[in-house]
């Protein structure tokens, strides 16, 4: 009877000691990367959002005054905040939904593996893989007055010549058509693997029940993909809606601001007028119009 | 060799058999087709037109044709750009940080992703979260108060700022890829490890790294992508021309109002090329494990 306590006891005794080494070694592994996070990401981000709430500037960042909220009334009352934040939005919606639908279109025409349909696949993630200057350059090139290849087609065909870039009304297309250009693959990648894990047999069924491709397309494939399409849409948005380098290495913001999104204005606040704290400022508008898009997001998860 | 040639022959000769004793009929495989090629002008024509015309010469370039003769081309592009000694120094700073970042963010992203899977302690599934909400920051509002960090530390216009810059933007991905993989390994190979007396450094080396392989080379891949083709933290953390790498490098062959095409071109396919070739070698992995692996997250 006492022996059996004792074991019993010296058991729990051993299942607590392992308990907390098994915890201390978890929490070891995890250490390296939690701190190079909390100090390189964590810590700035705290220190930008308590930035924005000063007066300070990049050429004596030492000196800082608090003025409270005026950063975010200055935003209220700036044009080209206003532009750069209806910019963001209307670029983030126009290229999430085009890379979607063309994805989706690109990833049908794989499916049907006629052959040279896997060499394509790979091949297009080119686009993907290379770095976003380069496909700058590329454009620019393209688009270059003079001799680019586009402007020369249009040459050919008694049209109007010059560099596309730098005319507004055509530089924030362009800049949609490079986001696009960048990230169809991937959507392709991403979708027609979840279509591929569809059962044939269900098509099979549908097929003999008299469905037709279109029906098939709509209540077996869409429904089976929905999943990473959610998944692939909410990382784009984010992707795009905060991305820097596209609009500053291709346009800087230009023609006339025509371009300028909140990631550039923020740079330019920041690195080129010296203005840290309204830089600051403009960075936590950005930040809170993604956590609002993520807790809107999450919300429409969970009624689902 | 040549029956190597003779099997791959054969194959496709099957392949395109057993493709059309299925019932396609010719005007869907044509309509494929069709989409395809719309596809392959749009996304591939404008990198092939740009890679052929880095062999062609400068009076090609600045002609209206449309398409080269064979008369133009030329070597002389490359040899010119390769020749340049402050060229050369982006590459192979390009080299060190991006090889350099991938080795770091494998290292914790094993440890950080072992401990993720394997171990249940408080606070796990709320680090999982923090590290995938860095995903969500706007680097730029990052940026200010990382650049007066980094100074403050001594690392900007250093290689080592930069391989640390871009790890801590790797490593929450890569965590979390990682995490993901060795979540599909059986425990009980970890633990008849145990059994055999491994502790759980020897278990990861023994049993995690080698299984997880598919998933260390996305996470790899991905990483070495994201440094070598980084633009902006590179443009704020280096200052002189030794720590610059190869995409913020580009911009010597922009002058001030004159662009030597010809050669800005060529320095970015010579820019894009390491990274091409990676893909080519660990696309096997790379498709299925972004598309799966990637997006299975929890």
């Amino acid at each position: 009877m006492a022996t059996q306590t004792e074991s019993r006891f010296s058991r729990y005794k051993e299942e607590f000691s392992s308990f907390l080494t098994e915890t201390w070694i978890g929490y070891a592994f995890a250490i390296p990367a939690t701190v190079l996070l909390a100090v390189i990401i964590g810590y700035p981000t705290l220190r930008g959002i308590y930035l924005a709430f000063f007066e300070a500037s990049l050429l004596n960042p030492g000196q800082m005054e608090f003025v409270g909220l005026q950063n975010f009334a200055a935003l209220a009352g700036d044009p080209v905040f206003k532009e750069a934040l209806w910019h963001s939005v209307l670029l983030t919606g126009l290229v999430v939904s085009l890379q979607y639908l063309l994805g989706l279109g690109l990833a049908l025409a794989l499916r049907e593996k006629v052959p040279g349909a896997g060499v394509f696949r790979s091949l297009s993630m080119v686009t993907w893989v290379m770095p976003v200057i380069v496909m700058v350059i590329i454009f620019q090139f393209m688009m270059q007055n003079g001799f680019g290849p586009v402007n020369i087609i249009l040459d050919s065909l008694g049209m109007r010549t010059t560099y596309w870039f730098g005319e507004p009304g055509v530089a924030f297309p362009l800049i949609v058509v490079m986001h696009v250009w960048r990230n169809i693959p991937f959507y392709a990648i991403a979708l027609l693997a979840a279509m591929n894990s569809i059962p044939e047999e269900q098509y099979e069924a549908a097929r003999l029940d008299g469905a037709g491709p279109l029906e098939r397309f709509r209540y077996i494939t869409l429904p089976q993909i929905s999943y990473v399409s959610m998944i692939m849409i909410v990382l784009h948005v984010t992707f795009t809606f905060k991305n820097f380098d596209v609009v500053y290495l291709s346009t800087g913001g230009g023609p006339l601001g025509n371009t300028e999104v909140l990631a550039t204005y923020v740079y330019k606040q920041a690195f080129e007028q010296y203005a840290l704290g309204y830089g600051a400022s403009i960075g936590v508008v950005m930040l809170i119009l993604m956590l609002a898009f993520t807790v809107v997001y999450v919300k429409l998860e969970e009624t689902d | 060799m040549a029956t190597s040639t003779d099997s791959d022959d054969r194959n496709l000769v099957q392949r395109i058999d057993a493709w059309l004793n299925e019932d396609v009929s010719p005007r869907r495989a044509l309509g494929a087709y069709l989409v395809l090629g719309l596809y392959f002008s749009f996304l591939l024509l404008p990198v092939i037109y740009m890679v052929i015309v880095t062999f062609t010469t400068q009076e090609f370039l600045f002609s209206p044709e449309l398409v080269p003769s064979p008369s133009d081309f030329t070597l002389r592009n490359y040899e010119i750009v390769l020749s340049r000694g402050d060229f050369r120094t982006y590459f192979v700073n390009s080299m060190i940080v991006a090889t350099s970042t991938t080795l770091l963010v494998l290292t914790v992203g094993v440890l950080a992703g072992y401990s993720m899977s394997r171990f249940d302690y408080p606070g796990r599934n709320g680090l999982l979260y923090a590290f995938l909400s860095t995903q969500m920051l706007p680097i730029v509002l990052i940026l200010i108060p990382f650049y007066l960090l980094m100074f403050s530390l001594n690392l900007v216009d250093s290689l080592l700022g930069l391989v640390i810059a871009h790890s801590v933007i790797g490593i929450p991905l890569g965590t979390w890829l990682l995490k993901g993989y060795i979540d599909d390994i059986p425990e009980s190979l970890d633990e008849a490890a145990k059994m055999d007396g491994c502790s759980h450094l020897s278990i990861l080396r023994r049993v995690i790294v080698p299984l997880s392989m598919p998933g260390i080379a996305v996470a790899g891949f991905y990483t070495f992508i994201l440094s070598w083709n980084d633009y902006l933290l590179v443009s704020v953390l280096s200052q002189t021309a030794m720590t610059r790498t190869l995409p913020f490098g580009l911009q010597l062959f922009q002058a001030q109002n004159t662009v030597a095409w010809n050669l800005l071109l060529t320095a970015a396919v010579i820019t894009m090329a390491p990274v091409i070739l990676l893909f080519a070698v660990a696309q096997r992995w790379v498709v299925e494990g972004l598309a799966s692996g990637g997006l299975k997250g929890s």
